[in-house]
């Protein structure tokens, strides 16, 4: 009698910790999770480029089309993009 | 009496030719009496007083007033380079109206007239990017940085596509070259930075947002990428000083300023 009570009890026991583990396990990973969400959710890219402005009927070419300039030039001041933040 | 009179009648007299001479000219004659030369010549002049008009309508903001204008140009066919900059200045219009499917449509069709058009393409990229066409962002973006390699709006724009696309590596390649050549530029940092971050290579991502931090020192999102990579390498207590600093400085991001007031408060102190 005695021995069968205390299988039973092992038996709950080892069933009680496995769970045990399994939850632990399952919130951990779920924590981590969503830690990962979290840092995702702050490490986001810069913003898309602003549209380039109008142009007139004269058309893209030449000097005095400004967007076009713009598109073309590898300096990031002449080019129309986001501005550092602080310096707006 | 009657001398004065004579000689004012003279005088009128010899300057009459010279009065004459003074009046406009008269309006050239046409050249033809031709109807479809006539109507042709209708039509750009329409076109001319339309483009007038529609930039006008955008310089003041009146989108709705603007696109009507381009809308009829765009319906008259003119030839290039006004067919293709009637699209580009109707996507602008369709843009501002919160149109963007429209607006990447015409955008499509400037460059389809025009295949060197580096503003429609830059334009189309952002566009794409309201729109969440990551896929069509990318095939512009890779067409425009190939015809521009040195443009910084190229690089930037191909740059982000990148980085939203998953892309690390592209996206690195871009902003290295677009500080190369503007090393000054904060946000190139920190877009090189999240690229290397999400290469695993922290040490390189410590120093990019070190840089931006140094050009910009109140830049949030640049101080939370920081206490993110020193998390990264296990060093909590710097990483919740820079948790709880980006949440001091993200005062006008309260999204940003939640997420970095959990990191720092998820950290405990040592």
């Amino acid at each position: 009698m005695m021995e069968g009570v205390s299988r039973t009890q092992l038996r709950l026991l080892a069933v009680a910790l496995l769970t045990g583990v399994l939850l632990c396990g399952r919130l951990a990973v779920a924590g981590a999770a969503s830690i990962e969400e979290l840092l995702a959710g702050g490490l986001t890219p810069s913003a898309a480029p602003a549209l380039l402005g109008p142009i007139t009927s004269a058309g893209r070419v030449g000097w005095e089309c400004k967007p076009e300039r713009a598109a073309s030039s590898a300096r990031s001041r002449e080019a129309d993009l986001p501005p550092d933040p602080g310096t707006q | 009496m009657r001398v004065p009179l004579l000689a004012a009648l003279l005088f009128q007299l010899a300057a009459a030719p010279v009065a004459a001479q003074t009046y406009a000219s008269p309006a050239p004659v046409p050249r033809t009496t031709s109807a479809p030369a006539l109507r042709a010549v209708a039509v750009k002049r329409e076109i001319e007083e339309r483009f007038t008009i529609g930039l006008q309508a955008e310089a003041r903001g009146d989108w709705s007033a603007a696109a009507a204008e381009f809308e009829r140009i765009v319906a008259l066919e003119p030839a290039e380079p006004q067919g293709s900059t009637a699209r580009y200045d109707l996507a602008l219009a369709y843009a501002n109206l919160q149109r963007n499917a429209d607006a990447a449509r015409e955008l499509r069709a400037a460059i389809a007239l025009d295949s060197a058009f580096l503003a429609a393409m830059a334009n189309l990229v952002s566009v794409d990017l309201a729109l969440g066409d990551l896929a069509e962002a990318r095939k512009i973006a890779d067409r425009y940085v190939a015809l521009a390699p040195e443009s910084a709006r190229a690089l930037y724009s191909r740059g982000i596509v990148a980085l939203q696309g998953g892309d690390a590596a592209t996206a690195r390649e871009d902003f290295g070259k677009l500080l190369h050549a503007n090393p000054s530029y904060a946000l190139a940092h920190y877009d090189l930075a999240l690229a290397e971050e999400r290469l695993g290579r922290y040490d390189a991502a410590q120093r990019e947002l070190e840089s931006a931090l140094g050009l910009a020192p109140t830049y949030a999102r640049a101080r939370f990428a920081l206490g993110v990579v020193l998390l990264r390498q296990g060093e909590n207590a710097a990483a919740r000083n820079a948790f709880a600093r980006a949440t001091l400085d993200a005062a006008g991001d309260p999204a940003l300023q939640n997420i970095a007031a959990a990191m720092r408060d998820s950290i405990k102190n040592p």
